[in-house]
């Protein structure tokens, strides 16, 4: 992580974001490097995930004041579908797998707008149970499936800035381990990752570096290791 | 034996008429989700424009006119004024949407005055059919009127144009895709608003197709959107809100009911009100709504 005020890969300003009058994102700043993966932590309510979405350019919560600039190009102008477009891909919570489409519609809805990434050829190679299944609606699949589907269905895209909300959410501690495995080989496609998730041991595994922000303010910047060697920060902020 | 045959014939063109408005009505709730109050004027307007470009130029140039008119006032007003509202409670929706009709019929009042314009059928597709000389179990002599059977026919193929539209190609995967979750596409990178605005479009198009085949049997008159829209509204509650199979189904069983009450004059007012209400007692989110779908 360069806190420089140079040309990041990614970078955001002085971000703030409002739900309706509530006001979430207070004002946070950091940088990051191409490849690099930052863990987001913190507890419940703290605004990790407004901070997604708020790079993700969703409509709402609202970006009232501050910079978000990816790969030189400025985020914060755009709209949700633009900065998708610019390669922001966000796997939501809930993983958000559309209903009523087959596994291989989901891949094909990712692939509509211009910078496609993966050829659905080669998702399948790489997620052989997606293939076998590509037929099937695909919220009927269970939720580790649905997970391997949310993650290819960013790497359908020219994905520059990887967001993964809560990627071990609600799944079996089997299943974590297979997410997990999956993820190691996302990051070795050297992508630039934020990832949230109450699991912070799980996520520091992943990540080279980490956030920890507290009612909308990051407290903390460092290492993975860090964190992990750091009992009271761990203490007050993660609970772990 | 006849009388059966006659009855559910009617049933079906009084369906096909509900199923057209209904059907554009459900299409934009379903996709923009907006209660849109207005689509009654846009039939009405339908109407207008076929009974002035046909007595002009012909029924013909009417069918290929009409839609294209409707398509670019559809996207006029979900461009200039609906998209507004998007992020509004239902209930600015339905006012705007409301005034809006209003707006448009005295509009069109001041043009044509408020009595019935008389809509003149092709030629073509004047007189009656003699069904008893092409299906062999009619006993006697049983004959229809050919327009009512035409708009049966352009009605039930409008539905599956529609359904081959949406179910079929690339832009109906992406449109029912969005009407599950327009968010998630956003996130995809497709811009969704633009392909919901053609939706709007489409919508309209169907309700100038109800306008062509239909107001030769409603009336052309300013208040007409309105009195057409009641049921039609009533059909897209009982078949789901944003439920386009739904609607069909709804559509089919007021008609079928208002047409075999015809002898009881009373129970015929109502009797699409009862079965609202039974259906939705039994069903609260309509025939074919689904969970979380437009909640």
């Amino acid at each position: 992580m360069s806190d420089t005020n140079g040309n990041s890969f990614f970078s955001v300003k002085d971000v703030h974001a409002y739900y309706g009058e509530s006001y979430i994102v207070q004002g946070i700043s950091f940088d990051l490097n191409e490849g690099e993966i930052v863990a987001l932590l913190g507890r419940n309510g703290a605004g990790k995930t407004t901070t997604l979405k708020t790079i993700a350019r969703a409509l709402d919560p609202k970006l009232k004041q501050g910079e978000i600039y990816l790969a030189g190009q400025n985020l914060h102008d755009m709209k949700t579908h633009e900065a998708a477009q610019a390669g922001v891909q966000l796997v939501p919570e809930d993983r958000r797998i559309i209903p009523g489409l087959t596994v291989e519609e989901n891949l094909i809805i990712a692939q509509v707008a211009p910078n496609i990434g993966w050829e659905i050829d080669r998702i399948y190679e790489h997620f052989p149970k997606l293939a076998e299944r590509r037929k099937q609606e695909a919220t009927s699949m269970s939720g580790g499936e649905q997970q391997m589907l949310a993650v290819a269905r960013a790497l359908a895209r020219d994905v520059k800035l990887l967001l993964l909300d809560e990627p071990y959410e609600g799944l079996a501690p089997v299943i974590v381990h297979e997410i997990e495995s999956i993820l190691q080989e996302v990051k070795k496609l050297g992508i630039t990752t934020i990832i949230v998730e109450q699991n912070a041991v799980a996520a520091l595994k992943l990540a080279d570096s980490a956030l920890i922000l507290d009612t909308g303010k990051i407290v903390f910047k460092g290492t993975a290791k860090e964190v992990l060697d750091n009992k009271e920060l761990r203490e007050e902020y993660l609970a772990i | 034996m006849n009388h059966i045959f006659l009855q559910i014939l009617t049933g079906l063109q009084i369906s096909a008429l509900y199923m057209l408005i209904a059907l554009g009505l459900t299409l934009i709730f379903g996709t923009l989700g907006v209660v849109n109050f207005a689509h009654g004027a846009l039939f009405m307007l339908g109407a207008y424009f076929a009974v002035e470009i046909s007595s002009q130029f012909g029924f013909g140039v009417a069918i290929i006119a009409v839609p294209i008119l409707l398509f670019i006032i559809g996207i006029i007003m979900e461009r200039g004024l609906i998209r507004f509202f998007y992020e509004r409670p239902h209930t600015d929706q339905i006012l705007v949407t409301f005034g809006l009709a209003i707006v448009l019929g005295e509009v069109m009042k001041t043009i044509y005055g408020a009595n019935n314009l008389p809509f003149d059928i092709p030629k073509w597709g004047s007189g009656i059919v003699r069904l008893h000389e092409y299906l062999p179990f009619l006993e006697g002599f049983v004959a229809y009127p050919k327009w009512r059977l035409i708009l049966i026919v352009v009605s039930f193929s409008t539905v599956i144009s529609l359904f081959t539209l949406l179910q079929f190609t690339k832009f109906g995967l992406i449109v029912r895709a969005g009407m599950r979750d327009s968010q998630m596409l956003a996130f995809l990178g497709v811009n969704i608003t633009r392909r919901f605005t053609i939706v709007f479009g489409i919508g309209s198009v169907i309700a100038a197709i109800a306008g062509l085949f239909g107001g030769p049997i409603t009336q052309v008159e300013p208040e007409v959107g309105m009195h057409m829209l009641i049921p039609s509204f009533l059909v897209v509650v009982i078949g789901g809100m944003g439920s386009l199979p739904g609607a069909v189904l709804a559509s089919l069983i007021l008609g079928m009911s208002i047409s075999f009450t015809a002898e009881y004059a009373a129970l015929q007012q109502i009797i699409i009100y009862l079965i609202a209400v039974i259906i939705l007692l039994v069903r609260p989110r309509g025939l074919m709504g689904k969970k979380g779908l437009m909640e």
